[in-house]
């Protein structure tokens, strides 16, 4: 129990704030508020350290040495540049959500799971499945939980376009070093 | 309207109830038609047939049940109503509102999440307890989502990673039309085809669409559409040497590449919609909670 409370406490500081460090994966002009009409506070470099205070929609907020405001997310990537994905999570150390029912035993994991070897194994399991069908929700069911606080509200968006030529874009490696 | 009818049909036939929130506790639901199995293997395996959504369903049947097989569903009851009914919300947001869709959390410390033709989705434990809101879950579910209203997997199916398979399945069909021993054999082979495309994965490009999709049905259903590239951001910082990460890193592009298609596809176009609900305490409370 405590540790599916703290795990809970974790992962509610991690949603507010998460002071994490990332880079800028291109030169971006860092803006007062989270809007691109907003004024330029600094232009950053590409690869620039930044600190990450918290996402606001489609913004991070961020400083970097003395500078503080707002940079676009999908220009930045989390971790340190050029290691960005060394070392583990992490995380390892936090699961201990997976308990069971009334009973409160302890689920034994490592007999089934979802690596190569156990997927290659795995026997269809139809009572498990109807379980799943116990839990659905009616499409009434959502609609009065997105009636609720937060409001949910529907709009229509058109799906988005493919992009055009993938590869050569600005942060092409071969383009790099140039000046402009 | 067709298929709304054919579906309907298919819910009669098997005892689904009219109120999904009261399971019916029939084990004949998911009791193995061998005839219309093999008849499903057969049409599923001929990329000249259209397959319907009544075989479509029956096919995500088994896979799904073959998916709970290797990691069974989390006993967490709260969480797993929460999850289907943001899935529920999401998928009334697609094209294809009406499918009998179902979302569940997969008790696995992989991090991984998953759909099956004719709309089973899960996501795992793992994956979940690194996700810090409810668009971010949104965003997740959403790409899935994607996978089953463009027919990825019978894509895949159909495209011929399977189609040896296909080709005996057919011929043991016509063969013989019996009974058990060679329904059971077609199963067999029907799951391995299931598990060769869960190892290998979808088509790349169809992962990238499926990411497109995502962003703009959670947008769609009112959440922060920024929920999916930030969980991407987030598999971007782990290392593909993580085990719990190995599936999904050798079945998907990679997460960077994935945030730079996105990005070039997005541009502005859903700023107006990031200021909608992001959902982070329901979700934390949800989560850790009972």
């Amino acid at each position: 129990m405590r540790a599916v409370l703290g795990a809970s406490l974790f992962f509610l500081s991690c949603g507010l704030a998460w002071a994490q460090a990332g880079y800028t994966i291109r030169e971006v002009e860092m803006k007062r508020e989270p809007f691109d009409d907003a004024a330029t506070v600094a232009k950053l470099a590409e690869k620039t350290p930044i600190e990450i205070t918290r996402r606001q929609g489609a913004w991070m907020e961020v400083k970097s040495g003395q500078a503080a405001g707002w940079i676009r997310m999908l220009s930045v990537r989390m971790g340190a540049a050029g290691e960005a994905r060394s070392g583990s999570s992490g995380l390892g150390a936090l699961f201990n959500i997976g308990r069971t029912g009334s009973s409160g035993a302890t689920v034994t994991t490592g007999v089934r799971g979802l690596d190569k070897e156990q997927i290659r194994n795995a026997k269809p399991d139809l009572a498990e499945l109807q379980k799943m069908q116990g839990y659905a929700a009616s499409r009434q069911d959502a609609e009065r939980f997105a009636a609720g606080e937060p409001r949910l509200a529907s709009q229509r968006v058109e799906y988005l376009r493919p992009p055009k030529a993938p590869a050569a874009g600005p942060h092409d490696p071969f383009q790099q070093g140039g000046t402009q | 309207m067709k298929s709304a009818l054919a579906l309907a049909g298919f819910a009669l036939a098997l005892g689904v109830p009219a109120t999904l929130s009261n399971p019916t506790p029939a084990h004949a639901q998911f009791r193995l038609d061998a005839g219309r199995l093999l008849d499903t293997a057969r049409s599923v395996t001929q990329a000249t047939t259209e397959i319907d959504e009544k075989q479509e369903v029956q096919l995500g049947q088994q896979w799904a049940a073959m998916l709970v097989g290797a990691a069974p569903l989390l006993q967490n009851a709260s969480l797993q109503r929460y999850v289907s009914t943001v899935g529920r919300w999401l998928a009334s947001h697609s094209e294809r509102p009406d499918l009998n869709w179902q979302f569940g959390v997969l008790d696995s410390e992989n991090i991984n999440a998953f759909a099956t033709p004719g709309g089973y989705i899960f996501v795992t434990k793992g994956l979940a307890a690194r996700m810090r809101s409810e668009a971010e879950l949104a965003g997740v579910l959403a790409h899935e989502i994607a996978h089953v209203v463009k027919k990825h997997h019978l894509k895949a199916i159909q495209k011929g990673a399977w189609s040896q398979v296909g080709a005996n399945v057919a011929s043991e069909v016509l063969a013989q039309r019996s009974r058990d021993p060679t329904a059971a054999a077609a199963g067999q082979k029907l799951i391995s085809g299931m598990k060769e495309i869960m190892l290998r994965g979808l088509d790349k490009a169809d992962e990238y669409e499926a990411d497109r999709m995502g962003v703009v049905i959670a947008a769609r259903a009112g959440y922060d559409p920024f929920g999916l590239p930030a969980v991407l951001q987030l598999l971007n910082t782990m290392s593909a040497q993580d085990s719990g990460l190995q599936l999904l890193f050798e079945t998907h592009p990679p997460p960077g590449e994935r945030l730079d298609a996105l990005e070039r596809a997005t541009g502005t176009r859903l700023d107006r919609y990031a200021s909608q609900p992001q959902v982070a305490d329901r979700y934390a409370r949800t989560l850790g909670g009972r």
